[in-house]
């Protein structure tokens, strides 16, 4: 049993499920629902609608170069049956991914590492742009001082 | 028991059930990107005379699988913003099936013909994944 990746969204197209479309040049693709064939048919380019896996990795949303992706293999040669090796198989399987999703949380939290300061510094910009919206007295008091101070020293100049 | 839904999906339109045909299928942009490449360039340098294209299928815009009935207007055509906007798209490499493939994690693996593998490990990952 062989599972094919979907041409647009790059998840897993199981068997009886999704579609298969064969180009007039015999060039196969895998949809894995109708929602990927949809999106093929009108000629998208997967690497630029941004649920799709190839965008992910693309824009580096996700971690791409990492020895873990090595595992997963595509191979044309089949291999007898050997119930050691399959034992082995499953325990190296389940470390790799293990690996991986600690590997993967890493990488996220590098990602969005500086995201709070950003956050911090946009927010009080936008306060100190919008601070005459503020609606407390305080404020209103400092902005009024602040009115006062002004226009004496605008006095201040006609006397002089 | 509410409104039916029936009318107002996008059902019955006429022209973008014909845009959708078969019939309508223009080559993709994956196909265009070899027919530009200088090696193929001669499978259109002379075109035959093909009475069901426009112009006899002389006048052919290769970037944008496009026929013209004439030289006036594939000039015309190859000077405009569609036409240069596709000559940009063109170079950008195409999405393949390849691509889909390592964004979901999955690797080609090396062919037989290659030096055969004798590291333990690498025999170990070998196995792995074919069941």
């Amino acid at each position: 049993m062989r599972l094919e990746k979907c041409y647009f969204c790059s998840s897993t197209c199981y068997p009886g499920h999704g579609t298969m479309f064969v180009r007039n040049d015999s060039k196969t693709f895998r949809f894995c629902r109708s929602k990927c064939h949809k999106n093929f048919k009108m000629k998208r380019n997967p690497r630029k609608v941004r649920w799709t896996k190839a965008f992910r990795k693309a824009s580096g949303k996700e971690m791409t170069i990492d020895s873990t992706f090595q595992f997963e293999k595509r191979r044309n040669i089949p291999v007898r049956y050997d119930r050691d090796l399959m034992v082995t198989t499953i325990k190296a399987l389940k470390r790799s991914l293990e690996i991986r999703s600690k590997r993967e949380r890493v990488f996220y939290k590098n990602r969005m590492s500086g995201n709070k300061l950003r956050q911090k510094t946009e927010n009080q910009a936008l306060v100190q742009k919008h601070i005459h919206l503020v609606d407390t007295p305080a404020i209103k008091n400092l902005a009024q001082v602040q009115k006062v101070a002004q226009k004496n020293k605008l006095m201040d100049v006609d006397m002089s | 028991m509410g409104r039916l839904r029936r009318s107002r999906v996008h059902k019955g339109i006429r022209d973008i059930q014909r845009k959708y045909r078969t019939r309508q299928y223009m080559r993709d942009i994956d196909q265009i990107h070899d027919d530009i490449q200088p090696q193929n360039a001669s499978k259109f340098d002379k075109p035959e005379l093909d009475p069901e294209l426009p112009g006899m299928g002389q006048f052919y815009c290769v970037p944008c699988a496009k026929h013209y009935i004439n030289k006036l207007s594939l000039d015309e055509h190859q000077k405009g913003k569609i036409h240069k906007k596709r000559v940009k798209l063109l170079k950008e490499e195409p999405y393949s099936q390849a691509e889909a493939d390592a964004a979901a994690g999955l690797q080609r693996a090396e062919t037989k013909s290659k030096k055969p593998k004798t590291d333990a490990m690498m025999v170990d990952t070998t196995e792995a994944t074919t069941a």
